[in-house]
């Protein structure tokens, strides 16, 4: 009974470091009909294991369909076993998108943590044209958890590493990076997706520096749409749905 | 092979098919919403609304199990105020009937909601009476005096005719489907979900914010059909059977069993087209079974 549900082929499902998977789908969508920050919601079994869809942002949509995932339980790892050529039903493009900078912003940050890194992937190709000063500061657990980082290089991003153990990059959590953001210049836009504490700390930084930041959060999710209400975030103006009001908010709304 | 009647009544309202979704589980939103395929079912349910707006219970309110999930949304809603003036007419211009679910912690709240409504032309009203009875600790739907009262005291002040919703969390739910009906209940619901819970054994923290929560989905698809067949049992008044539902063929054992109606709840997270699938496999079946008629399948069940 909904306009978003789709049936898709695979076009290719696989590895892009020993962590991480990329999933293209045969499907596109106008650029009316699609932004960075949405996201799909994918039936990844026939069965009833697992019974609810798995949520996944949309992490490119110039071309194909395109999501960056991390297996990490049995949903993720079913999909992870799919071939090209496999079917999927897909319900998507799903929720709200971040807000392109206004016209005043100087620098923009994007703060990923780990596979958080997806939605900045398309939304750095929308950025390409921007002319200010462009970084992603991204913090992993592990050297296995980075890949190749060309496509924000040639979006204009200057990209930073951390990682947990040293591994590559500056060693300790994504917040070791934090001063590679200019703090003074104050048209700066911060765009962070990432595990909880991490979006815990980039809220204290970005009101402790007085900078504006859009976050994209995650909750457990059932129906996908707003129906549900399952996946609400607490938020100044009341519980929020991450699947319908989100997963996009500004940050400094949230709280933790 | 004449054409096939789907069409069921609840007491003299005629509705086009059985289908129809589960409160809580479906939520209009126009833009994700194809309105030429909604119309197809019999009715909506929408949530359930209460006198004042609610804000819900806290995170995590939702946690899947196996072959289930558990919820404690806390009936997060905005109000029968709002849900006339912003919700009802949209759901009215949809074109098929709208049952509305409401909940009242006490009688007053639900004579009150039930009065709001009477404006409204609105053909049925669910009563979910899976709330707490305030000053007892049992809820309404788990005291046969409480579903009696409530139920006969909505039934003189609505308009509308009432389906009463009955929780399975009772002894022995015919003895409160009997009061229900004596209360003058136009139709049953049944079941909401079971009290259930789930436990992360790492951090030893419950997986639902309000600790316990209501099972649904296919988990509880053979015991809510075994009380909605134990209903039938004792009564005639049309049941509205729920649980588990998630294909045409769970769908037709509860119209076996003797269900008028069936609803399709937490199967609409994972398939939204799942209603309509259903009433359509339920066609094909009374084709292939030469069945002119749906009413000639409820509780058709042969026992020995
Ligand atoms: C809006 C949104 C966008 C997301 N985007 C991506 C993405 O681009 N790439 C990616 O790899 N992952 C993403 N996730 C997380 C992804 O949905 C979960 O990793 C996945 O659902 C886990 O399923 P599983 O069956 O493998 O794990 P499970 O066995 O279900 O659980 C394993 C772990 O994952 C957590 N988890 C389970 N379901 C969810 C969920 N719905 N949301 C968050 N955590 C969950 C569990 O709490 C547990 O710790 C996103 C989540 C949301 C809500
Ligand atoms: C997320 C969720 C929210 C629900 N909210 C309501 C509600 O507001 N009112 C109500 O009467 N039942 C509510 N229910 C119960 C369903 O209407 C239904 O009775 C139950 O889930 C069993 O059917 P199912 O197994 O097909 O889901 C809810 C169920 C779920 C899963």
């Amino acid at each position: 009974m909904l306009k978003v549900q789709f049936k898709t082929k695979i076009v290719s499902n696989k590895k892009i470091c020993p962590k991480y998977f990329s999933l293209v789908l045969d499907k596109k969508f106008s650029k009316k009909e699609i932004s960075a920050g949405q996201f799909l919601n994918i039936k990844v079994s026939d069965g009833l294991k697992p019974l609810f869809r798995r949520p996944f942002s949309i992490s490119r949509f110039k071309d194909n369909l395109e999501v960056l995932y991390e297996p990490v339980g049995e949903g993720t790892k079913i999909l992870s076993q799919k071939e090209p050529g496999e079917i999927l039903d897909v319900l998507g493009p799903l929720g709200n998108n971040f807000i392109k900078p206004e016209k005043d912003v100087k620098q923009i940050v994007f703060i990923a943590g780990g596979v958080g890194v997806a939605p900045f992937i398309g939304f750095s190709d929308d950025l390409k044209s921007f002319k200010g000063n462009k970084i992603i500061l991204f913090g992993v657990r592990t050297k296995e958890h980075t890949f190749n980082l060309d496509v924000f290089r040639n979006n204009g991003f200057r990209v930073f590493i951390s990682t947990d153990d040293g591994s590559k990059g500056v060693k300790g959590r994504v917040s070791e990076l934090f001063s590679k953001i200019d703090v003074n210049e104050k048209g700066t836009i911060c765009y962070v997706c990432g595990p909880k504490p991490m979006m815990r700390s980039a809220q204290d930084f970005v009101i402790k520096n007085n900078l504006s930041a859009q976050g994209s959060f995650e909750e457990v999710m059932a129906c996908g749409i707003g129906t549900c209400r399952g996946c609400v975030i607490k938020t100044k103006s009341g519980f929020k749905t991450v699947c319908n009001d989100g997963p996009v908010f500004d940050l400094k709304e949230i709280i933790f | 092979m004449k054409e096939i009647n789907l069409k069921v009544k609840i007491g003299d309202f005629e509705f086009q098919n059985p289908i129809t979704v589960a409160s809580g589980t479906f939520g209009y939103i126009e833009k994700y919403m194809d309105d030429a395929k909604l119309r197809k079912l019999g009715a909506i349910v929408p949530k359930t609304i209460t006198l004042n707006p609610q804000d819900g219970n806290p995170a995590p309110r939702i946690v899947e199990t196996a072959s289930g999930m558990i919820n404690s949304i806390g009936i997060e809603n905005e109000g029968v105020d709002s849900f006339i003036e912003n919700k009802l007419p949209k759901l009215q211009k949809i074109g098929i009937p709208i049952i509305v679910s409401i909940s009242g912690k006490t009688k007053d709240e639900f004579l009150r909601i039930a009065e709001k409504l009477n404006k409204c032309d609105i053909a049925f009203l669910e009563l979910n009476l899976s709330c707490p009875n305030l000053g007892h600790k049992k809820l309404v739907a788990q005291d046969s005096q409480a579903t009696f009262d409530t139920i006969k005291a909505v039934k003189e002040v609505s308009k509308a005719r009432i389906i009463a919703k009955l929780s399975p969390n009772v002894t022995d739910i015919s003895e409160i489907a009997l009061s229900a009906e004596e209360g003058k209940a136009d139709a049953l619901s049944l079941v909401n979900t079971f009290w259930a819970m789930a436990i992360d054994i790492k951090k030893r923290i419950p997986l639902i914010g309000n600790v316990t929560g209501g099972l649904s989905g296919p988990a509880i698809k053979p015991i809510a059909l075994s009380m909605v067949y134990k209903v039938r049992q004792v009564t005639r008044i049309p049941i509205i059977a729920m649980g588990g539902i998630m294909d045409y063929k769970d769908a037709l054992e509860f119209i076996i069993a003797g269900a008028t109606f069936v609803a399709v709840g937490t199967a609409n997270f994972i398939n939204p087209n799942a209603p309509l699938e259903i009433l359509k496999g339920i066609k094909e079946y009374l084709k292939e079974n030469n069945i002119s008629d749906i009413n000639q399948l409820i509780g058709s069940l042969k026992t020995k």
